[in-house]
């Protein structure tokens, strides 16, 4: 079976080996029997606190990250005769019921609605890939929802 | 252990604080926050059998996620949009409220730090590990850190689409579409949309729609 592919930009994917470290670190600690300083400092570390009594679930992480890293795909700028199509990285000027709303499409792993970031995984972030400036886009949930595409821009690093 | 009893006292205040969103739409006795957190957390629970997730992680999550309204008290996205005129209110809350990247932003970051202050009031005298702890899932919970903070973020929605439609389908006193339009947007997770795709059949079955 094809193994999934997560898409970062390089941000999230830099935050992801951070995590990695950082937990293959702790790993090593508490084999030895150590407190790892980390646990000590009031630092926001929550990935940390949830290992912290158990091991088993600390190295399901290391293999679930281990296996992000290794399959992550960094999301690139399209070709130029690209970019006005809906892809991973694009951020959406849409209009819904008369109102304007934007949104970035990124992959489930960077996704945070909260602050514009959806997910391509979401049913509104797979129906707008590949759609270009002009379409609208129709979502049906028991509501039937349509999203006129007014602005595709990139901004990638 | 007075801290501790003081702690309690004051998440004890849950349990009679009513869910601001049901009370801007004129919902009579609705339902509290704790009674939110109490179905949320039997949801994680029973829809985590379905994943590979830490069930302890997930379970004290969600029975903190949102401590922090103790102080903070529960926020709408519709805070700032309401004129003094109730009058006003039906037509803006029949809309999901549609804001720019930067709009959000701000209002996230607004909510942010006005919970975490509260939060950190809220624990500031409980024994240190304890503290930690509670403020780590929170942090993981608002930001989505790990592969649980995701999952009881989006569960968080479902289970109030839950309680929409329960209200809904009793009088059909406000319009549905913004429950709706939000989880489309919101939801990724396999198994919170197999279960919202559940709760389509059960409460908009096609001989209704």
């Amino acid at each position: 079976m094809e193994e999934k592919k997560f898409y970062l930009t390089k941000e999230g994917l830099e935050r992801i080996e951070k995590e990695y470290e950082a937990l293959k670190e702790l790993k090593l600690a508490k084999t030895k029997g150590e407190s790892p300083k980390v646990m000590h400092s009031e630092d926001l570390n929550p990935e940390y606190l949830a290992f912290q009594e158990d091991i088993d679930f600390l190295e399901l992480r290391i293999i679930e990250l281990e296996n992000i890293i290794k399959n992550s795909e960094l999301i690139r700028l399209p070709r130029r005769e690209k970019q006005n199509v809906v892809d991973l990285g694009a951020q959406v000027t849409v209009e819904v019921d008369g109102q304007k709303d934007q949104f970035t499409l990124v992959g489930s792993l960077e996704a945070n609605p909260s602050v514009g970031k959806i997910s391509d995984e979401s049913p509104v972030g797979k129906a707008l890939l590949g759609h270009k400036v002009g379409d609208a886009v129709v979502v049906s949930s028991p509501i039937q929802t349509i999203y006129r595409i007014k602005k595709v821009k990139y901004h990638l690093s | 252990m007075k801290d501790i009893l003081n702690f309690l006292i004051d998440v004890g205040r849950l349990k009679k604080m009513p869910r601001r969103g049901w009370v801007l739409r004129g919902i009579k006795n609705p339902e509290t926050i704790a009674a939110h957190t109490f179905r949320m957390t039997i949801m994680s629970w029973v829809l985590c059998c379905k994943k590979r997730l830490n069930l302890n992680k997930v379970l004290k999550m969600c029975l903190i996620h949102d401590l922090c309204e103790v102080c903070a008290g529960d926020t709408t996205p519709y805070d700032n949009m309401l004129p003094k005129d109730k009058k006003q209110w039906k037509k803006i809350l029949d809309k999901w409220p549609r804001l720019s990247k930067k709009k959000k932003e701000e209002f996230f970051l607004k909510k942010y730090r006005k919970e975490r202050d509260g939060l950190k009031k809220l624990i500031a005298d409980l024994p240190l590990n304890i503290k930690k702890e509670i403020y780590n899932l929170w942090e993981d919970y608002e930001k989505g850190l790990t592969l649980e903070g995701k999952f009881v973020r989006q569960l968080d929605r479902a289970e109030n689409l839950l309680q929409a439609l329960e209200y809904w389908k009793k009088g059909k006193k406000f319009a549905i579409a913004p429950w709706w339009i939000q989880i489309e947007e919101l939801i990724d997770d396999p198994v919170i949309l197999e279960f919202t795709h559940a709760l389509e059949q059960k409460f908009h079955p096609k001989s209704e729609r």
